[in-house]
């Protein structure tokens, strides 16, 4: 009975996606340049997914798929480590060798129950998703755990080469586009998925169209402003980010499956960060459903935060 | 991929019964097998009174075909162990650049150098290159813009070692140095695409064999190879930006090879710069790095722009080694 609650029953993710409740069967998309964070807040939501109960966590696997060919195990493992660092300075627990020192252990479990698959065009993503039934079946088995949360990043990554793609533009009675088909194969495989396997989707989106205002300032923000180089590179031209647009370029089968969406982006109203501290700042803004203000986020070492 | 004729001679179970099947659903190959929806088909073939089961086994087969060429799934801990044992920190020389990305270039990552001309881009090509050579590790290098010269590397060589070149050891020495250094010149982005399907045909070969690994790639300038088919208002010099970034991701990832490529930068809004290639390129690199220089002096200035765990902002300069002085 209690298991089937918890299916039921919306859950409340890590910051700073805490503010909406989301539900297993939910597809939550990031929407943001790059860089943003997004990839940072899918680590943080992977690793809240991985950790046991009594950390914190959900006691579940997390699915990562790599379209991007850009993840980086080592900032995971950096941010896993901080996490199971702090667990173990709390008063509760015992101090591990006066806390320099991490729980290998759980450190190896949780490593163990993250899923990585990196495809490097639509075909091979569509091949991941036809047979990622079974093979969730058998991590399922090996773990004991069912797989909560599946992540892609970024679900965009082909849209250049897809919407080049000739094949099957030629078909006779087959005039969709290639990126048409792929969405709505992607959609359909996705969909039959989560009717076996209940879990959270959450997929990044980059912006491929530069929106003028946006682009040509916020590139440069805090970077040109050593001293030598101001001269070159004026950067006082106020901007008014209230009507950041960016522009949707996923075909409307996917935008149509997407129940949450987020935005996020640069902020420059901050000080410009100093080499001591190794932090970036980012606004976040629920766009579905409509938040009135963005958060302030902050990236540092041990993670996503956000700014009070 | 395959079209499903030619998967008939290995699976008898594809044979000409089940390919006309496919084919009154607009499947003539994996691909279309893959876009099409999979539920529909065996309904189809559910409702095939006089031969649903050999069609459905079919299916079967062609699933079980697609399940074997599938990429790996990993977990944490394999990925790690990878990352561990294969993906190194490579060196570049430069002082300001190493410390700012905590020892240098990572192998298996693609990072980019953007910053105007003569902001020092070659010169940090160049320096890499010598200082992966030093180390006895090969480096290919694409050359553009015939900006690649034996010469420089050598002056570098012997500022980085205290080397004068005036005995004979000293002189083989450089001679290794400069032999580990293959440098191409590529003029379009064709002939990128042909020297990296080589160059991955050759390192596909040399796998196991331990005797000079190449462990640098260097593209110096990529703008200037994609910039040209970036114009008009097809996806096509898109499609093929994002396929040559896919190709270096693929060969850094699957050889471990730190991938180093240049870019420049354009005039953007209200007299700032910014990089060129524009917005989706912006998501291929794993690092970017701003290079810029005040002028008349030597100081250089580097910058992150993007990291997978460093802070955007942070920032380093060294001075430059002069050429025209010296030479």
């Amino acid at each position: 009975m209690l298991s089937l609650l918890s299916t039921i029953r919306p859950f409340s993710l890590p910051p700073p996606l805490h503010t909406v409740p989301l539900r297993v069967g939910n597809v939550l998309e990031i929407v943001g340049p790059s860089p943003s964070a997004k990839t940072h807040i899918l680590i943080q939501v992977a690793i809240n997914c991985i950790l046991p109960k009594h950390y914190g966590g959900l006691d579940q696997l997390a699915l990562f798929i790599d379209l991007d060919s850009r993840f980086d195990i080592m900032r995971f493992s950096q941010i896993l480590i901080h996490r199971i660092r702090i667990m173990h300075s709390q008063p509760t627990l015992e101090p591990h060798n006066g806390g320099a020192d991490y729980d290998h252990t759980l450190y190896n479990l949780c490593m163990s129950r993250f899923l990585y698959i990196r495809c490097s065009n639509s075909l091979e993503f569509l091949q991941t998703l036809k047979t990622l039934n079974r093979r969730l079946e058998k991590e399922k088995e090996v773990h004991g755990l069912s797989v909560h949360l599946l992540m892609i990043d970024s679900i965009g990554a082909f849209h250049w080469v897809d919407r080049a793609s000739m094949f099957s533009s030629l078909r006779d009675n087959n005039r969709k586009l290639f990126l048409q088909s792929v969405s709505e194969a992607v959609v359909r495989d996705i969909k039959k998925l989560l009717q076996v396997h209940p879990m959270l989707v959450i997929a990044t989106k980059s912006v491929i169209y530069g929106d003028r205002y946006f682009t040509a300032s916020n590139e440069v923000k805090g970077n040109f402003s050593k001293d030598n180089c101001e001269e070159r590179c004026s950067r006082n031209v106020p901007r008014s980010h209230q009507h950041f647009q960016y522009r949707e370029y996923m075909p409307s089968v996917w935008q149509s499956f997407v129940t949450h969406r987020i935005l996020v982006r640069s902020s420059d109203n901050h000080i410009v960060t100093s080499n001591s501290q190794n932090s970036s700042f980012y606004l976040l803004e629920w766009l579905l459903p409509r938040s009135s203000f963005p958060e302030k986020i902050i990236v540092k070492d041990a993670g996503v935060f956000v700014d009070s | 991929m395959a079209p499903l004729k030619s998967l008939e001679n290995e699976y008898p179970i594809i044979d000409s019964n089940f390919q006309s099947f496919c084919a009154s659903h607009t499947i003539f190959s994996v691909e279309d097998f893959l876009l099409y929806d999979l539920d529909a088909l065996i309904a189809f073939a559910d409702n095939d009174h006089t031969c649903s089961h050999t069609l459905k086994q079919g299916i079967d087969q062609l699933l079980s075909i697609i399940d074997s060429q599938q990429p790996p799934l990993l977990n944490g801990l394999q990925l790690f162990e990878d990352a561990k044992q294969n993906k190194h920190v490579l060196p570049t020389g430069f002082e300001g650049i190493d410390a700012l990305l905590g020892g240098g270039l990572s192998e298996g990552q693609l990072t980019e150098l953007v910053g105007p001309s003569s902001s020092g881009k070659t010169q940090a090509c160049l320096l890499s290159a010598s200082t992966v050579a030093k180390h006895k590790s090969s480096v290919i290098y694409l050359d553009t813009s015939n900006s690649f010269s034996p010469q420089r590397i050598a002056h570098l060589v012997g500022q980085t070692s205290g080397y004068v070149f005036n005995s004979q050891a000293d002189h083989r020495y450089l001679q290794e140095v400069l032999d580990r250094i293959i440098c191409y010149s590529v003029f379009d982005l064709y002939q990128m695409f042909d020297v990296l399907h080589q160059l991955k045909m050759k390192l596909k070969c040399q796998i196991g064999k331990s005797d000079c690994h190449v462990r640098l790639l260097i593209v110096d300038s990529i703008s200037s190879l994609i910039t040209p088919i970036l114009g008009g208002s097809g996806p096509q010099g898109h499609a093929m930006m994002i396929s040559a970034g896919n190709l270096l991701k693929r060969l850094a990832n699957e050889h471990n090879i730190a991938v180093l490529v240049t870019n420049h930068v354009v005039g953007g809004e209200g007299g700032t710069s910014k990089p060129a290639l524009g917005e989706s390129w912006k998501s291929v690199p794993h690092v970017r790095l701003l290079l810029c220089r005040d002028y008349g002096s030597n100081v250089a200035n580097i910058s992150i722009l993007k990291h997978p765990s460093m802070a955007s902002g942070k920032t380093a300069s060294w001075t430059m080694y002069s050429f025209d002085d010296k030479m």
